[in-house]
C-alpha cells in the first residue's frame, strides 16, 4: 500500500514536472500542448516539398504533440485551391501566397492577423518593403519569405557566339543585341534575341512592369493605374518595336499551368538569348540545362529606358499565413511552427530553415539574417545580378483587385505580341481596363 | 387514386426527388439568386448586396469583363461547333468501318476506339501538352520527317483553340463511334434488303436509307457532344490557362476564373446563367428543327 502511494506521487510528480518543462520550452503566448495536426499548403516543387517536410520532422521531433503535413499544388491551381478551401477548419492551416492576393484574402476574412509576439518578430527581423508586403491596414498577417526580383538572363555562350563582350544596359543597346542575337528561318525567329512570355498573367506583366520601372514608370500610382504617362507610352511601344523587328518570336513564349513550357524549353535549349525572369527559376534553369550549360547563364540588371535614370525592377514577395478557419490550438501550433521555420535556429549558421530552403531554389531569402548568412551563395553569376537590384527595387503594387488587372494588362500585352493590337490601343485599353477595375474593386 | 396510393407514390418518389432537390434545384436556384447580387464568394451568402442587373450589364458592357466574356462564349462556340463537324461524321464513318460482319478485327477495333474514351482529361491533357511541345514534340517531328515546317499549335492565337478541338476528337470519337455502331444494328436488315432490290448502292444507299435511319442517333450524339463541348475545362485549364490572348478561354474556365480566382461570385454566377440559357436554347432549338423533319 506504500509503495502504491509513494509510486503514485512519483507518477505526480514527473507529471508536474513534465508540464512545467514543456510549459517553460514553449515561447510566451501560446497555450497549444494538446496533440494537434496542422497543414502546409505550397506551390513549391517536389524537391523543395521535400526540404520543407524534412524541417517540419526536426521541428515534431522536438514538439512530439504536434504533425505538420505538406501539401503542394501547382502554382496555377493554388488561389483556386485556397479559396475553395478557405473556410473550412479541416483543409489547410497554414498557406504561402503571393502578396498580391492578400488584400482580398484579407477583405473576405479567409486569413488570421499574426498574434502580437509572431507580428513584432517580423517588424523587427525583416526589411521595411517585405513587412509592408505582408501587411494590411498596418496589421501584420504573415511572414515574409521570398523575395523575387526581375533582371536579365542572357546565355553567355549566345553572346560570345554573335561577338558580343557586355550585357545590354540601355533599351537601345538590348535593341541592337537582339538583333544580331536572331538566326530566322523564313521570316520567323528560330533563335530569338529576346524572349516574351505569354499564357501567364505574372509572367507577362512582371517582366513589362521591370521595363517600365527601369524607365521611370510605375504600373500604378497612389493607387490609381498610371499606364497613360510617358513612360508607359515608351514602354509599350518598345515592346512593339521588339516584336516589330522579329528579334521575339511570341510562339516560342508559351507557358503552361506549371510555369514551365515553351519558354523554358526556348531558354533552356538556347534558342532564347535573353529574357526578363526572376530569380526563382533558378532551379528550373538548372534542372533543365544541367549544370555545365547553366554556367553560362547570366544576370544583368533591367537595360535602363530613355526616361529611366539608373536600372530599377520591380520585386514581389510570398508569405506564409495562416487560416481563419483553423480551430484556436491549429492556429497557434501554426504560428509557433512559423516562427520557428522562418527563425535563426532553425537552420544551420544562423540561418533560419526557411531561408535554406529558398536559397536552394534561387530564391532570395527575406529576413535580414538569413540574407547575411547566405552571402556567399548568393554571390552567384546568376543571383549576383539579381542581390545587386535589391535597393532600387520597386514592389509590385498590392492593390483590391490586383489580380484581375494583372490578368487585362496581360491580354493587351499578349495582343501586341501576336500583333492583334498597336502599342497605342495596347496601352489606351489597359489604362482604360485597369481604371474600371481598379474603381470597382474599391468601392466593393 | 386512393389515400394509400398517393402514400406509397409520395414514399417511392421522396428519394430521388430529395436528391434533385437538394444536388440540382437548391444549387441552381442559389445560382439564379446570387446572380442578382454582389457577392465574394468567400464570405457568407448574408454579406451579399442585392444590385439587381448590374452583373449583366457588367457583362454586356464594353469592358474589360464583357470583353473576355463574350470572347470566351465565342470560343465555346467554335469549339463546339468544330466538334461536331468532327466527331459525328468520323463516328459515322468508323461506326459504318467496325460494324461490318466482314470485318475480322471489329471487336479489337471497337475496344481501341473506346478506349481513348474511358482515359481521364487530366491524363489525355497532360499527354497531349507533350505531343504538341513545338519543338521537342513528336507530332511536330513527324511533320520535320514529312518536309513540312513544324506547326506552333498550342502557341499561336490562331491554333491553339483547333489544337484543342483535336484533342477532344480524339478522345470522344470512340465513345460516339460505339453509339453509331448502336444505331446502325437498329436498322433492320430487311429494309436495307429491300433498298437494295430496288436498287440502291453504295453511297446511295447510305445517303438516302441509311443515314436518315440514323437521325435520332445522331440527333443525341448531337446534343452530347455539344453538351460535353460547352463543358469543356481540364484541357485548357491543364493547358493553355485560356490562352494565348485569351484564344483558348472557354466559358466554364472563364466563369471558374471570376467566380473563384477574383471571388466575385455574383458575376460568377449570373456568367452561368447565360450560360444555362443560351445551352438550353440551342437544345431546345435542335430538338424543334428534329421534330418538324420528322413531322415531314
Amino acid at each position: 500500500m506504500e509503495w502504491r502511494v509513494k509510486n503514485r506521487l512519483t507518477i505526480l510528480a514527473a507529471m508536474v514536472i513534465g508540464v512545467s518543462f514543456s510549459q517553460a520550452s514553449a515561447p510566451s503566448g501560446y497555450a497549444q500542448e494538446a496533440p494537434v495536426s496542422i497543414s502546409f499548403l505550397t506551390h513549391w516543387p517536389p524537391e523543395t516539398v521535400a526540404k520543407l517536410t524534412k524541417a517540419a520532422s526536426v521541428y515534431m521531433k522536438s514538439q512530439p504533440g504536434t504533425t505538420i503535413q505538406i501539401r503542394a499544388v501547382p502554382f496555377a491551381d493554388l488561389l483556386t485551391t485556397l479559396r475553395s478551401q478557405a473556410g473550412a477548419s479541416n483543409t489547410f492551416t497554414i498557406a504561402s501566397i503571393y502578396d498580391l492576393w492578400l488584400p482580398e484574402l484579407v477583405r473576405d476574412s479567409i486569413l488570421v492577423e499574426a498574434p502580437d509576439a509572431n507580428a513584432a518578430e517580423v517588424k523587427k527581423y525583416w526589411g521595411g518593403s517585405a513587412v509592408s508586403a505582408a501587411s494590411v491596414g498596418g496589421k501584420v498577417f504573415g511572414y515574409p519569405n521570398e523575395i523575387d526580383l526581375y533582371g536579365l538572363n542572357y546565355n553567355k555562350k549566345l553572346f560570345a557566339a554573335a561577338g558580343i563582350v557586355e550585357p545590354p544596359r540601355t533599351w537601345d543597346e538590348l535593341a541592337a543585341d537582339a538583333e544580331k542575337l536572331t538566326k530566322r528561318d523564313g521570316g520567323q525567329a528560330t533563335q530569338q534575341g529576346f524572349g516574351f512570355i505569354n499564357s501567364w498573367a505574372a509572367g507577362v506583366v512582371h517582366p513589362f512592369a521591370a521595363l517600365l520601372a527601369a524607365n521611370g514608370g510605375a504600373l500604378i500610382v497612389d493607387g490609381k493605374p498610371a499606364l497613360d504617362g510617358k513612360a508607359a507610352t515608351q514602354t509599350f511601344e518598345f515592346v512593339q518595336r521588339l516584336i516589330n523587328a522579329k528579334v521575339a518570336n511570341p510562339t516560342m513564349g508559351t507557358a503552361d499551368a506549371n510555369t514551365t513550357g515553351p519558354f523554358l524549353d526556348n531558354f533552356v535549349g538556347g534558342r532564347t538569348a535573353m529574357i526578363i525572369m526572376a530569380n526563382w527559376w533558378e532551379s528550373a534553369l538548372r534542372t533543365g540545362m544541367g549544370e555545365a550549360a547553366f554556367a553560362d547563364v547570366a544576370t544583368t540588371p533591367i537595360p535602363v529606358g530613355p526616361s529611366g535614370d539608373m536600372s530599377r525592377t520591380i520585386s514581389y514577395t510570398w508569405l506564409t499565413v495562416v487560416n481563419a478557419a483553423a480551430g484556436k490550438p491549429q492556429r497557434d501550433a501554426a504560428w509557433k511552427f512559423l516562427s520557428w521555420l522562418n527563425g535563426p535556429d532553425s537552420g544551420e549558421n544562423g540561418a533560419s530553415a526557411m531561408g535554406d530552403l529558398l536559397v536552394s531554389m534561387g530564391i532570395l531569402p527575406s529576413r535580414q539574417s538569413d540574407v547575411a548568412a547566405f552571402s556567399q551563395r548568393l554571390n552567384s553569376p546568376f543571383l549576383a545580378g539579381y542581390v545587386s537590384q535589391l535597393k532600387a527595387a520597386k514592389p509590385f503594387p498590392v492593390v483590391l483587385g490586383g489580380q484581375e488587372f494583372t490578368d487585362a494588362l496581360q491580354h493587351h500585352l499578349e495582343a501586341m505580341q501576336f500583333g492583334q493590337e498597336t502599342a497605342e490601343q495596347a496601352q489606351e485599353q489597359a489604362q482604360r481596363d485597369a481604371v474600371s477595375i481598379l474603381s470597382k474593386a474599391a468601392h466593393q | 387514386m386512393t389515400a394509400s396510393g398517393r402514400g406509397w407514390t409520395v414514399v417511392m418518389l421522396a428519394p430521388s426527388v430529395g436528391l434533385l432537390t437538394v444536388f440540382v434545384l437548391i444549387p441552381m436556384t442559389l445560382t439564379i439568386a446570387l446572380s442578382f447580387y454582389g457577392w465574394s464568394s468567400q464570405t457568407p451568402f448574408a454579406s451579399a448586396r442585392w444590385i439587381g442587373f448590374d452583373n449583366f450589364k457588367e457583362i454586356l458592357s464594353v469592358g474589360s469583363v464583357g470583353r473576355d466574356f463574350r470572347q470566351a462564349v465565342g470560343n465555346t462556340c467554335i469549339y463546339a461547333a468544330a466538334s461536331i463537324v468532327l466527331i459525328l461524321p468520323l463516328s459515322v464513318a468508323l461506326g459504318l468501318l467496325v460494324h461490318q460482319s466482314r470485318l475480322r478485327c471489329a471487336t479489337a477495333l471497337r475496344t481501341i476506339l473506346f478506349s481513348t474514351y474511358m482515359v481521364p482529361m487530366v491524363a489525355v491533357a497532360l499527354v497531349w501538352s507533350k505531343l504538341y511541345s513545338p519543338t521537342e514534340g513528336p507530332i511536330n517531328q513527324v511533320l520535320g520527317w514529312l518536309g513540312i515546317a513544324p506547326l506552333p499549335w498550342l502557341s499561336r492565337p490562331d491554333t491553339a483553340l483547333e489544337a484543342l478541338v483535336i484533342l477532344n476528337v480524339w478522345q470522344q470519337l470512340g465513345y460516339f463511334t460505339i453509339l453509331a455502331v448502336a444505331g446502325l444494328t437498329q436498322i433492320p436488315e430487311t429494309i436495307l434488303e429491300a433498298a437494295r432490290i430496288d436498287g440502291a448502292r453504295n453511297l446511295g444507299l447510305f445517303w438516302h436509307v441509311t443515314l436518315p435511319l440514323l437521325r435520332r442517333t445522331l440527333l443525341f450524339s448531337g446534343i452530347i457532344v455539344t453538351i460535353n463541348a460547352v463543358q469543356v475545362f481540364e484541357p485548357v485549364a491543364m493547358i493553355t490557362q485560356g490562352g494565348p490572348v485569351g484564344a483558348t478561354n472557354v466559358v466554364t474556365y472563364h466563369i471558374r476564373r471570376v467566380g473563384i480566382e477574383r471571388s466575385e461570385g455574383g458575376l460568377g454566377s449570373a456568367m452561368a446563367m447565360i450560360l444555362v440559357i443560351v445551352l438550353s436554347a440551342i437544345v431546345s432549338l435542335v430538338f424543334l428543327a428534329a421534330g418538324r423533319r420528322s413531322e415531314k
